[in-house]
């Protein structure tokens, strides 16, 4: 591969580890949980597009237009339940009860809809590409999704620093003592950055679908990506997780390029390297590590 | 399935071994294609429920751990839908495949198996290739996807070799393979894999693609092959496309991608236990689940005809030996067509071989199974290896 495919190529399969990221970055900026069931969300609003949008009249393709916002509310009420009453024990019921929710999703999709892999179907446009260069093609799927990525990333850092709601959330995520002193519901904060999440974590989920085809058991292996773009990036950061996913992507196109062998093995390697050298990740704040 | 099979007398009614009539009962495990569970529910099934036989179907994930604990625990076994090489190698450590793709070693004392292996995969697929470059004057260069786990790497290690040897004793051409490297099972992007197949060898790209992939990992690369503008001649794959699950979620671009096929409806076979036919077996299981059959269907089917042709030998069903022993010496025909578990010239003992035919998943027709009309079905297209099965549709290359 020329350098210009193995970067073009990188930045479009990070712009969806941004997405898958995004939501997870965001809950532990936000609350300090580690959602391990973030994966599994994913592979729901799969089914949820492929399954249950069509029973109500929606093509899988604008799917989204339902699954998002459902799992919005998803996001909240799962916060203000399950999530909260963990949280209020200790960090380390969070990461067992995000555990018990993975195994328990995997294990009611595969009841529920068997083993069988299943894929969003958008038509023809699943295969169609542009060419870039001679040997550079960039398939309109991966460019929506990084554009996706994009847009959902810089909404949300706008939202952040710009809105009202936005900023008791940055407060709450600081200092949720000075914050509860000031009035405000962390709870209820709390609650809204999980709708977030959820919300981007089913556009990822329906993005994923599109790209290729999952079964009830497929969260796990993207729940690592994601996770070493949030810690590439730096944690609290949103830009930095766009960063750390499209860097992720790049290592994995440049390992391919050596050999296929050390695809997944360079994006490993660089989460190394960051860790040791820059252990807050790229745009992360040193005080976010205490 | 397992309705079908308690259909026939011998499992309604019992069957006489040694002047006394047994009744048989079925217990259904799911492994989950996870080898440790399948570990699990095997001990579970001797210990617990204490059962004489076991009989397990579907990939090296489930068949050889099953295998491997009822060779150990002396509960006699018989499995199907694994090459016959990974399960050799798998249920005995101590044995292995040899340089000409002979099975080294002994056989296992307790397991039985039938199914076929890359010589197989080779002489059902090469024909097709053959076929398809003649008509398309392809270039004689072809891909492999085989990845870095069990099955990825038996193929790359066997595939090359045999492919040359069959090609070589039909005086055909000598094929160049373009290896897309042991790459990660889940990963992501395969663009630098395609890239090297667009690439080719000696300046010709591969027009022929053959691969051992798992099943989403071909969904995502047959995506971005398209994406990619990657178009090979024919695509024969192994491992993926064999069910129409696979098929639904990959759509249009399903059309004419060739697989094995060891089971056909439109075979003339029948039954051994009450002489169904395969057509009336395939249509009785759509009537009955609402699904579209799957070809693993007869050998499952095929796995309790080996049992009572294999009781049909002993005297006492719960001598362990002697039904393991039995087994070993089955020769009959049924569902899935001749088998014969002591042929001299198969693999090894205790192996039955299957002949498959190649297929193609093109738009279904009411004329298939049942008179039923599916978006996609398996169409019959070359039967070298087979000349019972009829063809059902010509042979088209994948991409024109």
């Amino acid at each position: 591969m020329t350098w210009v495919n193995i970067l073009v190529q990188g930045v479009l399969i990070g712009g969806f580890y941004a997405l898958f990221a995004c939501g997870l970055s965001l809950m532990f900026g936000v609350m300090k949980v580690i959602n391990l069931a973030h994966g599994d969300m994913a592979v729901v609003a799969g089914y949820v597009a492929v399954f249950l949008a069509p029973k109500w009249h929606v093509p899988e393709v604008w799917s989204f237009l339902i699954v998002v916002p459902l799992f919005g509310l998803l996001g909240y009420v799962l916060q203000r339940t399950l999530l909260q009453k963990s949280i209020d024990r200790d960090p380390f019921t969070t990461l067992l009860v995000t555990f018990g929710l993975s195994v328990i999703i995997e294990n009611l999709l595969l009841a529920i809809y068997s083993a069988n892999g299943q894929s969003v179907n958008i038509g023809s446009l699943v295969s169609k590409s542009f060419q870039l260069s001679s040997s550079t093609y960039v398939s309109y799927v991966a460019l929506t999704v990084l554009a996706v990525a994009v847009v959902v990333l810089g909404a949300l850092q706008l939202f952040l620093s710009r809105t009202n709601t936005g900023r008791v959330i940055r407060a709450v995520s600081d200092d949720r003592e000075a914050a509860q002193l000031c009035g405000a519901n962390y709870k209820h904060v709390f609650g809204i950055a999980a709708a977030i999440s959820f919300a981007t974590v089913a556009l990822a989920g329906i993005s994923y679908g599109v790209m290729t085809q999952f079964a009830p058991t497929s969260g796990g292996a993207n729940l690592l990506f994601a996770f070493e773009a949030v810690v590439i990036g730096g944690i609290g950061s949103l830009w930095g997780t766009l960063v750390g996913g499209i860097a992720l992507g790049i290592a994995q196109q440049y390992g391919a390029h050596v050999n296929p062998a050390y695809q997944i093995l360079f994006g490993n390697l660089l989460f190394l390297v960051v860790l040791a050298v820059r252990p807050q990740g790229l745009f992360g704040r040193k005080e976010a590590m205490a | 399935m397992i309705a079908q099979v308690k259909k026939s007398s011998f499992f309604k009614k019992g069957m006489k071994i040694g002047g006394t009539t047994y009744t048989f009962e079925i217990i259904v495990k799911d492994s989950q294609s996870n080898p440790s569970i399948a570990g699990q529910v095997t001990q579970q099934l001797i210990q617990g429920s204490g059962v004489d036989i076991i009989v397990t179907s579907s990939a090296p994930e489930t068949t050889i751990p099953v295998s491997a604990v009822c060779e150990g625990a002396g509960i006699p076994c018989v499995s199907t839908v694994c090459p016959w090489e990974a399960w050799w190698a798998g249920v005995n450590s101590s044995n292995s495949i040899g340089a000409h793709g002979n099975a080294v070693g002994t056989s296992p004392k307790y397991c039985s198996m039938f199914f076929f292996g890359v010589p197989e995969f080779v002489e059902c697929f090469l024909p097709m290739w053959d076929r398809v470059q003649k008509m398309t004057n392809a270039n004689h260069v072809y891909a492999g996807m085989f990845p870095n786990d069990a099955d990825g790497n038996a193929f790359r290690a066997a595939w090359p070799p045999t492919l040359n040897a069959i090609s070589a004793a039909t005086n055909g051409p000598a094929w160049t393979f373009v290896d897309g490297g042991a790459y990660t099972d889940l990963s992501t992007d395969y663009t630098s894999m395609i890239q090297t197949f667009k690439t080719g060898a000696n300046g010709k790209t591969c027009d022929f693609f053959v691969n051992a992939p798992l099943p989403p990992d071909f969904n995502t690369f047959w995506k971005q092959a398209s994406q990619q503008n990657w178009n090979p001649k024919l695509a024969t794959v192994a491992k993926v496309m064999l069910f129409p699950a696979d098929v639904y979620a990959l759509g249009k671009l399903s059309n004419n991608v060739a697989t094995d096929c060891w089971f056909a409806p439109n075979a003339p076979y029948h039954s051994s236990l009450d002489g169904v036919k395969a057509s009336a077996f395939a249509a009785g299981y759509q009537a009955q689940t609402g699904q579209q059959w799957v070809q693993s269907m007869g050998s499952t089917y095929s796995l309790f005809e080996v049992v009572i042709e294999a009781l049909k030998h002993v005297k006492n069903p719960h001598d362990r030996l002697a039904v393991a022993n039995a087994m070993k010496h089955v020769k009959y025909t049924g569902m899935c067509g001749p088998l014969n578990f002591s042929n001299p010239q198969g693999p090894a003992k205790g192996i039955g071989t299957i002949k498959p035919v190649g297929i193609q998943w093109k738009p279904g027709s009411k004329s298939l199974v049942g008179g039923k009309k599916y978006a996609w079905s398996p169409w019959v297209v070359d039967n070298t290896l087979n000349k019972h099965i009829p063809i059902q549709a010509a042979l088209e290359p994948t991409n024109k």
